[in-house]
């Protein structure tokens, strides 16, 4: 299994000025992959309430990951932190998958 | 025929057992252990636990000569417990229910302690002293919850024994109380300490803070040594949980005691414990280290009766916490 990570960084679309804005996009092999990805990742908010949000939603196999945060330590802080989560879910897959049929 | 699967990794061991209508099929376990004078921080814990996550699994798979499809839930710890970790073990007991199509359990802690306690000693309905670094709780059942009578107001007993520990660096390999427990054999005098009962519950911040000063003083005198003072340390801190145990059970007018949680391991707590039970006529069970300190088998066996009494997490409800009540939970298994 393949899971090219993607990261575009931009600042500019949301309406408050200074905001950072990171987004990831991980393919998976299939939608119900990427949707169980979803499904263990969404569960635990973020451990610091202020000063970040994490949105994330699947289109098709692929697994969409937006953050907007106040300052840059924050905002790696959490993109690390996932990371690690992203890279057990793979390993998970890798070792346990694939899904079984429904 | 009922398999459920448990994940546990709240503190610094993480473990993952299989049981099937209250047998044992497997239950291996790696423990985080950092070196004399240090503590296991969150993030590197967690870090631990995702290394060895997977070996871990698949031994516990292999020595219950399963296969994923003989499963037939996936329980995890829920809560309470260090932040980081509990979501990294969370993460991989929600991957693999989805991937092997089973539902999912999220189980307390403390429950699972206690149920483990329950299954191995067949204890019919005990107070309930839950000890270890991370908790401290008398417990007795009462109408489908599991009450707590008492418990510390400030630091539990095994974080006091663990930071002492540290203060006087010595190994944490097996575990930081193990070895204060084979240095206390050897004190030969006692020191007087605080002690700190206060109704119901106990305190042990104070203690601690009145050890370490008096380990630099006196160490560094050499007016008494390090056994002593872990001796010392023992003898009030357990004679502390002995006499709130009682209160709670001449409250219940109970004539059973379980100990369960890491610090249940010690025999001279269970030594001073089992002299109090004798002199009530009590009976006092206590379970050995397989089961005492964390391990996945027990949240596995609270899974077991959870599901089997009919719930059921949602993967959006199974979000983890740090704080989480022994009493929040409905313990629906029970009558």
């Amino acid at each position: 299994m393949r899971a090219a990570v993607m990261a575009a960084c931009s600042d500019t679309q949301d309406s408050v000025p200074g905001r950072l804005h990171f987004f990831l996009n991980v393919p998976f092999p299939s939608e119900r992959e990427a949707s169980i990805a979803l499904g263990s990742l969404a569960p635990d908010s973020e451990p610091r309430k202020g000063g970040i949000s994490k949105e994330m939603c699947t289109a098709g196999n692929i697994l969409n990951v937006k953050w907007s945060a106040d300052e840059a330590r924050i905002l790696r802080v959490s993109v690390g932190s996932f990371l690690d989560h992203l890279a057990l879910v793979l390993e998970t897959m890798l070792e346990f998958g694939p899904p079984v049929p429904l | 025929m009922t398999i459920v699967i448990g994940f546990e990794g709240s503190a610094n061991k993480i473990g993952i057992g299989i049981v099937r209508d209250g047998e044992v099929l497997s239950n291996p376990r790696r423990t985080y252990i950092t070196p004399p004078g240090q503590g296991f921080l969150p993030s590197q814990t967690a870090k631990h636990h995702r290394g060895v996550i997977l070996t871990v699994l698949k031994e516990a798979l292999q020595e219950a000569g399963l296969k994923p499809a003989d499963i037939d839930c996936v329980a995890y710890t829920k809560g309470p417990g260090m932040g980081a970790p509990l979501v990294t073990v969370a993460i991989v007991a929600r991957t693999v229910a989805q991937l092997w199509d089973k539902p999912l359990l999220g189980v307390n802690h403390c429950v699972g302690h206690i149920e483990m306690g329950r299954l191995v000693t067949h204890a019919s309905n005990p107070t309930v002293l839950y000890v270890s670094g991370g908790n401290t709780q008398v417990i007795a059942y009462s109408e489908r919850r599991y009450r707590i009578f008492g418990e510390t107001i400030d630091i539990a007993v095994g974080n006091c024994l663990d930071r002492f520990a540290r203060v006087i660096k010595i190994s944490n390999d097996p575990s930081p109380g193990y070895n204060i427990e084979q240095m206390a054999k050897k004190g030969k005098r006692y020191i007087e300490l605080p002690y700190t009962v206060k109704g119901m519950d106990v305190s042990f911040s104070g203690i601690l803070s009145y050890i370490e000063e008096a380990a630099e003083k006196m160490l560094g005198s050499g007016e008494c040594a390090a056994e002593d003072l872990c001796f010392s340390l023992q003898e009030t801190l357990f004679a502390m949980l002995v006499e709130i145990t009682e209160r709670a059970m001449a409250h219940c007018g109970s004539q059973e005691v379980l100990i369960v949680g890491g610090v249940g391991c010690n025999l001279r707590l269970q030594e001073m414990m089992g002299i109090m039970c004798e002199e009530r006529g009590a009976r006092l069970f206590a379970t050995d280290e397989r089961f005492c300190i964390d391990n996945g088998a027990m949240i596995a066996q609270a899974g077991w009766e959870m599901f089997r009494s009919g719930q059921q997490t949602e993967l959006s409800d199974s979000w983890v916490t740090q704080r989480y009540r022994t009493d929040e939970v409905e313990v629906t298994w029970r009558d």
